[in-house]
């Protein structure tokens, strides 16, 4: 199907490449004063230095190491924790004769309402009675929630039940059949739900910033806020800093762009 | 209940009870982790919003007290103000973006290019909130930030964009509209995709213009997509805490106090656990209100 080149076209043609232009210029920014060496307040192209001083300087004497080491600990549990906890749901949920399942479903999702702000002062309560301050867990165990059970519930619906009855009868075990059958078929939305469960992990601030207070147990981007912006400190280093924030969901989703924009796709069409 | 079920259906109840069981097993662990840190910690907040709490002591129970103090607090009622100003700055504008970026993209340019755009488009979506806050921060700066170096360029003065009282919240609000646009143009672009060629090409036979086609087909197809965006868009903007943080930290004086920063500052900067409970609460009885009101809106719409 043709159609004609008109003014109105090219009008939309230029203002959608300048919002695009738009969108990456700070970034573009952002890795470009993370290379420069300029004790001045202005940052100009003549300070560019391709050297990597600013992302030592931050890695190794602003405690960024310790945070990008933290941070990366608690995506790996998140992504583990929230796959294998969501995927058992799912599957309990869409294939097990389980009496009040729907209602309990029900009740699962009604908890995707709920602002983060509403649990946030209890959750402190709970975690400081039970002395689990400071740790990995207190970051890792609340990132499980209906969202992801939601997600994975609607791909469990296309795993053919006659396959299941069929391998019970070829004397399949129970888990077995969950770990032979099951993973396999719903492996793409396992993909996008770790996507999920690495940014949200990734980018989770409030909750880090009050649970886990001492300076080795922060994550990037409690880090990162730490660093002030006003005009007395090195932008090289704080735009290193928020250069390798960025770095690794940008890796991630160069190579998996298509179940991010996929997963957001379904979320939002369906939920 | 037992007595009414038929005897055939309780002979092979002893397998079925088996697969229930094992369902049960499968389902455990979510239920456990959900109702210890999703649905506990609501009423654990309800109990809380009745008490006067500091961490020092013991909550006491004081009743509505606390409730009966909202409605005087000028602080809060400040950050309510700027709270929907900011709900009002960011929602129509990303909404509309989003919309228009992705019916351009998905009719007009079905191509490379089109799929480059909304690739680079999408790009923000992934930059933590923390990041962003700390770049728009410096390229906001009035000495040497990337705006202002441009502004001078064209021999305009810098511009003091998170110091004037004016400007600090539409500033920050701009940073939002920067991360959420690409968020609700995929969902947009998804939607569109999802409207049936034929009735597109019908159309274009019939000798419509693209911007007919625009307003007559893809805009009432894609209402209830729009209905979602907004409200998504509506309660996301309304819990606005981490830019504001980082960003102006409520200033310059209270301009930039939202509702969810101010819970957060009556709660771990104040330590007054109870009253920051009463407006949490609050808070969520306004989120559920907008869910209710999406919900009756939608099937109004779904019934004509």
């Amino acid at each position: 199907m043709k159609q004609k080149i008109s003014a109105g076209y090219i009008i939309g043609l230029v203002l959608v490449s300048l919002f695009a232009i738009l969108c990456i210029l700070p970034l573009i920014y952002m890795v470009a004063v993370s290379f420069t060496d300029s004790e001045s307040l202005y940052i100009q192209l003549k300070d560019l230095r391709f050297n990597f001083s600013n992302f030592e300087y931050a890695l190794t004497k602003r405690d960024f190491g310790t945070a990008l080491k933290n941070s990366i600990i608690v995506v790996v549990g998140s992504c583990l924790l929230v796959d294998i906890v969501s995927t058992m749901a799912a599957y309990g949920f869409e294939k097990k004769p389980v009496p009040g399942k729907e209602a309990l479903f029900q009740g699962y999702l009604a908890t995707m309402m709920i602002p983060g702000q509403v649990i946030l002062i209890p959750m402190f309560m709970m975690f400081n009675r039970a002395h689990m301050t400071n740790t990995y867990a207190a970051l890792i165990l609340p990132m499980v929630g209906a969202f992801g059970i939601f997600l994975m519930r609607q791909f469990m619906v296309a795993v053919p039940n006659e396959l299941l009855e069929a391998a019970e009868i070829d004397g399949c075990g129970e888990v077995r059949r969950f770990v032979t059958i099951v993973l396999p078929l719903v492996q793409p939305a396992l993909i996008t739900l770790t996507i999920f469960t690495f940014n949200g992990a990734w980018n989770n601030f409030l909750w880090p910033l009050i649970i886990n207070t001492k300076s080795e147990m922060r994550v990037l981007p409690v880090t990162m806020s730490t660093l002030s912006s006003n005009s007395t400190t090195n932008y090289g280093m704080v735009m290193a800093g928020a250069t390798l924030t960025f770095l690794f969901p940008f890796v991630l989703y160069i190579f998996l762009q298509k179940q991010f924009v996929e997963g957001i796709a379904l979320g939002g069409v369906k939920g | 209940m037992s007595s009414i079920v038929p005897s055939a259906q309780r002979k092979i109840s002893p397998r079925r009870r088996k697969q229930a069981w094992i369902g049960a097993a499968y389902i455990a662990p979510s239920f456990v982790l959900m109702s210890i840190f999703n649905v506990f910690p609501i009423f654990l907040s309800i109990y809380y919003s009745f008490t006067k709490y500091n961490m020092a002591s013991p909550p006491v129970w004081i009743g509505l007290e606390n409730y009966a103090k909202l409605f005087s607090n000028r602080v809060l009622s400040e950050a309510l103000v700027n709270t929907v100003r900011y709900v009002l700055i960011t929602v129509p504008l990303q909404t509309v973006f989003s919309l228009l970026i992705a019916a351009f993209i998905a009719e007009r340019m079905k191509n490379r290019y089109g799929s480059f755009l909304r690739s680079v488009i999408f790009i923000p979506v992934i930059v933590s909130l923390i990041a962003s806050a700390t770049v728009w921060n410096i390229m906001y700066q009035p000495k040497g930030g990337l705006i202002n170096q441009i502004l001078n360029a064209f021999g305009f003065d810098s511009v003091n964009f998170l110091g004037k009282k004016a400007l600090a919240l539409p500033s920050v609000a701009a940073v939002a509209i920067w991360k959420g646009t690409g968020y609700y143009m995929v969902i947009y672009y998804a939607g569109i995709m999802n409207v049936p060629a034929d009735v597109q090409e019908a159309a274009i036979v019939d000798g419509a213009s693209p911007m007919q086609r625009f307003w007559h087909i893809t805009l009432p197809i894609l209402k209830p997509i729009t209905y979602m965006i907004v409200t998504l868009g509506i309660i996301g903007s309304f819990q606005v805490f981490d830019l504001v943080y980082k960003m102006t930290g409520g200033g310059p004086g209270r301009s930039t106090y939202t509702v969810a920063y101010v819970i957060y500052t009556f709660a771990f900067q104040d330590k007054n656990y109870g009253y920051a409970s009463a407006v949490a609460i609050c808070l969520l009885i306004a989120i559920l209100l907008i869910h209710l009101i999406q919900t009756l809106f939608f099937k109004e719409k779904e019934d004509r």
